[in-house]
């Protein structure tokens, strides 16, 4: 492989672009696929594979022939809300898998850079900050004011944008109250039930640190379920 | 499908190249049985034998490394290699997990 190619697939990862790295493992030629873009002269017979490859965000050696293609996929949007202490520890484990996270706080003192230094944070209300955030199925929510007036218009945005794990921080008690709230905005029961709540795998630990370890694990779990 | 892992393997091999080193990239393009890691999974090796990142559960990474070696020495641009388990080498190269893989191998320069 050659050094500029490797730079440019750093470049792709970090503009969080969806891509693939096509090697002819009998030549060592490779290059850089991209949806609706050109295909290298020396692949394109390949073409059709490829992008059936590609579009089934599969890994492998194509049936019968030489070519090795790798899918470099979009990271998972995580939007948590609440730059509490629980949240410090989310992003130390989440430093290594694939999410890419955004920190929604109203409250100047949580949402403030030296807290969280190099993060996307905004310090807005969330259905202002979801303005900013392109989200959708793919993406995940973890709410932890357990404030109603900040948690649930994050909620209500999660459920109808359906995105594919929503967890609530809070007590059976907290959890029951806001299943409420949810219902009487009109929201459907089997909706409110696709709500994490309380959030988190049972792990037994209760500091901040072991919440958060609980929380990823879900968040990950989840991750491969769908 | 979704993909919660985030290799960072990539960035360790231009932070080695910029460093001057020769580095080999290795990757696994095909698994069979109960192999532990995933097809895509990396590993990168110097010149000095220092490596970083994966290709199995720590069955065939000596190996591997010596392989990465031989390559950078003798100049060649890559390399494909499979792996079986059996019991005579299985101290050396076998997996222990009882998987077979195809590897590729290709220097970066």
């Amino acid at each position: 492989m050659k050094k500029q190619l490797l730079e440019q697939i750093l470049i792709k990862k970090k503009h969080k672009e969806e891509f693939a790295l096509i090697t002819n493992i009998l030549t060592g030629e490779s290059f850089i696929f991209e949806k609706n873009k050109n295909i290298d002269k020396n692949f394109e017979k390949y073409s059709d594979e490829i992008n059936n490859y590609f579009n089934n965000k599969q890994n492998g050696i194509i049936e019968n022939t030489d070519i090795f293609i790798d899918t470099y996929l979009r990271p998972i949007k995580v939007i948590i809300v609440g730059a509490v202490h629980i949240t410090q520890y989310l992003l130390d484990y989440a430093k290594d898998l694939n999410f890419e996270i955004f920190i929604i706080d109203p409250r100047g003192y949580f949402a403030s850079e030296k807290r969280f230094p190099n993060m996307n944070i905004i310090n807005k209300w969330p259905i202002e900050a979801f303005e900013e955030i392109k989200t959708d199925s793919s993406s995940a929510l973890i709410a932890l004011t357990h404030d109603p007036k900040i948690d649930d218009p994050a909620l209500k945005h999660a459920l109808k944008n359906k995105f594919f794990y929503i967890g609530a921080l809070g007590s059976k008690k907290t959890h029951l109250n806001r299943c409420q709230r949810l219902k009487d905005s009109g929201f459907k029961e089997e909706e409110i039930n696709s709500i994490h709540g309380p959030i988190g795998i049972k792990l037994g630990g209760k500091s901040a640190p072991e919440i958060a370890l609980s929380i990823i694990a879900q968040l990950v779990s989840e991750t491969h379920k769908s | 499908m979704k993909k919660a892992i985030d290799e960072k393997i990539l960035d360790e091999a231009n932070s080695w190249i910029k460093a001057n080193h020769k580095v080999a990239l290795v990757t696994v393009i095909k698994t069979w049985g109960s192999s532990p890691r995933q097809v895509g999974s990396k590993m990168i090796v110097n010149e000095n034998g220092d490596f970083s990142g994966s290709v199995s559960g720590g069955c065939v990474e000596s190996s591997i490394i010596e392989e990465s070696l031989q390559l950078i020495k003798e100049n060649m641009q890559f390399k494909k290699m499979e792996l079986k388990v059996s019991n005579e080498n299985a101290w050396e190269v076998g997996l222990a997990c009882g998987g077979e893989m195809t590897i590729y191998l290709e220097i970066i320069n």
